[in-house]
């Protein structure tokens, strides 16, 4: 069986101004909408909320999951949690809090007038979700204990739901610390809970509850962390320019890794233009496709070498159009094979791998796309720029002189 | 066939026995019911006899296959008034060295404050002054004329408290590393509590423990008097790179006993393997110098550990305000240790005290004077300042990766699903298996009975990263399985590289003998150099990335080297013996 003819002779050098100027354009659109929008980073790296949740009869995890997705929160990561008869899920959330400035307002005017002199401090961070922090002064004697219950009421008074009110004295015994949790999230989350609870409505009596718990959770892979690994990625980066720089020729170096930012940026660009989460699975799609992009790109240039010994009196960018030329039957059927590998999961999965197989898709078609596009091109570009000065191996440059 | 065929045959045969018989472990782990697999224990006794021992199994991560979670809550109060205490203590030696006399100061713990009194209002105003100078997360919060009492400042208590944890989760992520479980998830919860998820451990307790207890940190005393010691050493043969420093051979940093020096750490601990007196024993120090190798040097320590780190509270780098400047450690012990360390200081003057840590020696000061429940380490002076201090800040950070900020407790344990979710994660197996059937299919109607050969290399790649993994107890996870993926990929271009270039040769006219020969002597050097630069990239990725970056970087270096024997070795050994008969006269590719 045959699906690409064996010298299929495509002038691929003729359309790389075309090709290199649009892959810029995209990769551009990419950064650009990188730094306006920014990635939809995931509680892996962002931080969010976890919540429990105990229902009072089994419901699935997937059941779960729809109904979070219904109630607005995009991905969430929802685990059983504890034993099976206590039907309990852990579910960790993006968004941290969905209070809005009127409601955060609604309840700053509250706590004012029901602590009046005694507040210190107040404080909302809507990062840190839908907690609201407040001080009081005047000693830890019990008697000036603010009232929890007052003080709920007071909130609630402005039609803004509370979750939970915890009132502890301040470890310097100047005061106390009392913390508001809004409904924000919880009640959202309760209301499409309900239903497969069975219960029909959000439950009044607290013992009951679905949610149980509501917590700011800290990324998983802090800044440190993830600093080391984008310094890893760029090591490994400079690692192969200085391999291929020896093995091949200092000319094929830039291309190589050109193709490989190529790629990863275009791969980037799924996440941002999809808007979906940007998480570890993530990260392993990018340093996927890496590998990828290298493999492809080296595969072709060994050919480039090979003919430029074989093909001297040739000028370099017919040699590389040759090389792509024959090598291309290879580059589609590698890249049809791991792209086939794939197809199982875009159609049978969800959620997030199904992000990854789709990611690792774009990427395999630009790995593929660049080492005849990027990496060549830019090979060539280089060769006309210092060519005629540098150092130079194989007959290309003599010949370029010499048609010159 | 020749007899250079046999011995790869017999090598291919040796190689995949191997392989199988380390997947046994695996193969009853997933056999077993989900709630009783992870306990080792089980699993042993389900194996049978012959088969490999229950540690050789490839662990599933926690996205696949859940395991514990554990919520600790860090004691931030406690913090905050063991804080006040070593404030109390800090400002009590300030005012004695700028010589406030008369001066007394009071810890109240309870209220976060600092009391201090005075004999006469002049020096209560001085000493006012030199501690605003010196400490500027404090300030007056009341004062007559001889008292005043000093708070922290409320930003500060709060950075304290975040502080505090944060350098938990940093002490208990390097404590959960080293207990080698795989891709822990740790974050923080909450503003005082640290969320830990560990994939599969049916084992909490010593994990518990692990992650409540202090590094091992110990003290002991330098032997530099022992007599019997000169010529310790002086029957060794001393490998190349090892030198050995004594009096005898005019060493210019020679001491009293005899040391040996060496880059490889190994190398050193097994020369010295009994050669220490009775009651002695001999540790290492590693030796850094900016821009170098470590190298390695010896100790010879009396062999009783006179403290432990137990009872260590903080330390911090700081600078000597009284001699030039110059950087040390400064330590703090709880009242229990204070007494241990004050007897072992005591009894030790102008001795060298060894400090420990994780048994190598970290570094060995001459104890000057006595010291209780603030000690300093002084660094060695043959440095410039930076490098000094550099050596301190590191030093104080290890002593304190030892040391909790504050105690933990375990708030509560639970068992967790996978974090990918059960039911993504079946249906991601599913079409992962429907993914491979469809390349091996694809590969066996393109190629036909090359393309089956490959699909037959695919199979024992696939089979020998998983016993590779399942030998050194790996963890995969989802990104070591994007990991294994893209090797499938890199193995599957092997093989269609090969049959390309065997097509393109016939096509030349080469009979399939020849043919086969330039196909994989061409295709060679393309797989060759496609195949390091992969596994630069993993090597790179798995020396400097953490957690799931290793997780992938493991499994590609795993799986490259896999690729690189089924692709080249394995398929030609297929190849060669079919053009002795089905492809004598035309090679189907």
């Amino acid at each position: 069986m045959e699906l690409i003819k064996h010298n299929p002779n495509i002038d691929f050098i003729k359309y790389r101004k075309v090709a290199v100027f649009g892959s810029l354009a995209v990769n551009l659109f990419v950064l650009i909408l990188l730094a306006v929008r920014g990635l939809n980073m995931g509680v892996d790296f962002a931080g969010g909320s976890e919540l429990e949740a105990h229902f009072t009869r089994p419901v699935s995890a997937s059941d779960v999951r729809k109904a979070v997705e219904s109630a607005g929160f995009k991905e969430p990561q929802v685990q059983e949690y504890g034993a099976a008869e206590e039907h309990a899920f852990l579910i960790r959330i993006g968004k941290v809090s969905i209070v809005t400035p009127e409601q955060a307002s609604q309840v700053e005017a509250a706590v004012k007038s029901a602590l009046g002199t005694d507040l210190a401090d107040y404080r909302f961070d809507p990062d840190q979700g839908d907690k609201f922090e407040v001080r009081t002064k005047g000693g830890t004697d019990t008697k000036t204990a603010p009232d929890e219950k007052a003080l709920r009421a007071a909130i609630e008074g402005k039609g803004v739901g509370v979750m939970g009110v915890t009132v502890k004295p301040e470890p310097n015994g100047q005061g106390f610390n009392v913390e508001i949790t809004t409904r924000g999230v919880a009640s959202k989350l309760e209301t499409a809970f309900s239903q497969l609870n069975g219960t029909g409505t959000a439950t009044a009596n607290p013992n009951d509850e679905i949610i149980r718990r509501i917590d700011y959770v800290g990324p998983q892979v802090g800044k440190e962390l993830r600093n080391r690994g984008i310094m890893a990625v760029v090591y490994a980066m400079v690692s192969i320019l200085l391999y291929v720089f020896f093995r091949f020729d200092f000319r094929f170096a830039p291309g190589g890794v050109v193709a490989l930012i190529h790629d990863v940026v275009v791969v980037l660009g799924y996440y941002v233009v999809s808007h979906r989460e940007f998480n570890l699975i993530a990260v392993s799609v990018l340093l996927t496709i890496v590998g990828y992009s290298i493999n492809d790109t080296i595969v072709v240039y060994d050919r480039i070498r090979e003919n430029m010994q074989k093909l001297r009196g040739k000028d370099f960018p017919t040699i590389i159009n040759i090389s792509i030329n024959e090598t291309l039957s290879r580059t589609i059927l590698t890249s049809g094979a791991t792209a086939l590998s794939l197809v199982g999961l875009l159609f049978f999965s969800v959620g997030s791998i199904w992000d990854f197989a789709m990611a690792m898709m774009v990427g395999i078609i630009t790995g593929t796309y660049s080492s005849i596009y990027i990496a060549s091109p830019v090979t060539i570009w280089l060769e006309e720029q210092f060519g005629r000065h540098g150092h130079l191996s194989g007959s290309s440059g003599n010949q370029k002189t010499a048609a010159a | 066939m020749d007899r250079a065929w046999w011995a790869k045959v017999l090598m291919i045969v040796g190689i995949t026995a191997i392989a199988t018989w380390y997947l046994i472990p695996t193969f009853f782990y997933f056999k077993l019911p989900a709630d009783v697999r992870n306990d080792t224990e089980v699993l042993q006794k389900a194996l049978p006899s012959w088969a490999p021992s229950a540690k050789h199994k490839l662990n599933l991560g926690l996205d696949l296959q859940g395991g514990i979670h554990l919520v600790m809550r860090v004691d931030v109060d406690k913090a905050l008034r063991t804080k006040t205490e070593t404030r109390t203590e800090q400002i009590k030696s300030t005012l004695k060295d700028k010589n406030i006399a008369g001066a007394e100061a009071k810890a109240l713990p309870d209220d976060l404050r600092v009391q201090l009194t005075f004999n006469n209002a002049d020096s209560a105003k001085s000493a006012e002054k030199i501690i605003s100078d010196y400490y500027q997360d404090m300030h007056v919060a009341s004062g007559t004329d001889t008292t005043v009492l000093l708070a922290f400042n409320d930003q500060d208590i709060k950075r304290a408290k975040t502080d505090a944890v944060d350098q938990a989760v940093k002490t208990i992520r390097n404590r959960v590393d080293q207990f080698g479980v795989a891709e822990p998830e740790i974050s923080k919860r909450g503003s005082d509590s640290i969320s830990i998820e560990l994939p599969g451990l049916k084992d909490p307790e010593r994990v518990k423990d692990l992650i409540g207890q202090t590094a091992q940190l110990q003290f002991k005393i330098v032997d530099d008097d022992n007599t019997e010691a000169q010529n310790l050493f002086s029957d060794v043969q001393l490998p190349p790179g090892v030198t050995l420093c004594a009096r005898s051979n005019h060493c210019a940093n020679a001491e009293n006993v005899p040391f040996l020096q060496g880059p490889d750490r190994k190398v050193l601990k097994e020369l010295t393997q009994g050669k220490a007196p009775e009651g002695d024993e001999i540790a290492l120090e590693k030796q850094e110098s900016p821009g170098q190798a470590p190298t390695y040097r010896t100790y010879l320590l009396k062999s009783k550990t006179e403290a432990t780190g137990e009872n260590l509270i903080d330390a911090h780098a700081a600078l000597d305000q009284t001699g030039g400047g110059r950087p040390y450690v400064s330590f703090e012990w709880n009242p229990l240790g204070a007494q241990d360390f004050e007897r072992l200081t005591e009894n030790n003057i102008r001795h060298r005290m060894a400090i420990i840590l994780d048994d190598q020696v970290m570094s060995a000061p001459v104890i000057q004077s006595k010291i209780s429940a603030h000690g300093q380490i002084t660094l060695g002076s043959n440095k410039d300042y930076n490098a000094l201090l550099a050596e301190a800040q590191d030093l104080s950070l290890v002593l304190k990766s030892g040391a909790l900020p504050a105690p933990v407790t375990i708030g509560e344990e639970r068992t967790v699903g996978a974090s990918l979710g059960e039911e993504l994660i079946s249906r991601g197996w599913k079409s992962c298996a429907l993914g491979i059937l469809l390349v091996v299919i694809f590969m066996a109607l393109y190629y036909k009975l090359t393309g089956v050969i490959a699909d037959l290399a695919l199979v024992l790649n696939a089979l020998l990263v998983l016993a590779v993994m399942a030998l050194f107890n790996s963890t995969l996870s989802l990104p070591g399985i994007a990991g294994f993926v893209l090797t499938l990929g890199i193995a599957v271009d092997a093989n269609v590289l090969i049959n390309e270039r065997i097509r393109e040769e016939t096509r030349a006219g080469r009979t399939p003998r020849g043919a086969v020969e330039q196909g994989y002597g061409r295709a060679f050097w393309t797989i060759f150099d496609a195949h390091v630069t992969s596994l630069i990239a993993g090597f790179v990725l798995r020396q400097y990335g953490t957690g799931p970056v290793r997780g992938f970087a493991t499994t590609l270096i795993i799986g490259i080297l896999a690729s690189l024997f089924t692709s080249i070795v394995v398929t030609r050994v297929c190849v060669d013996y079919l053009l002795k008969n089905v492809f004598a006269k035309k090679i189907s590719v």
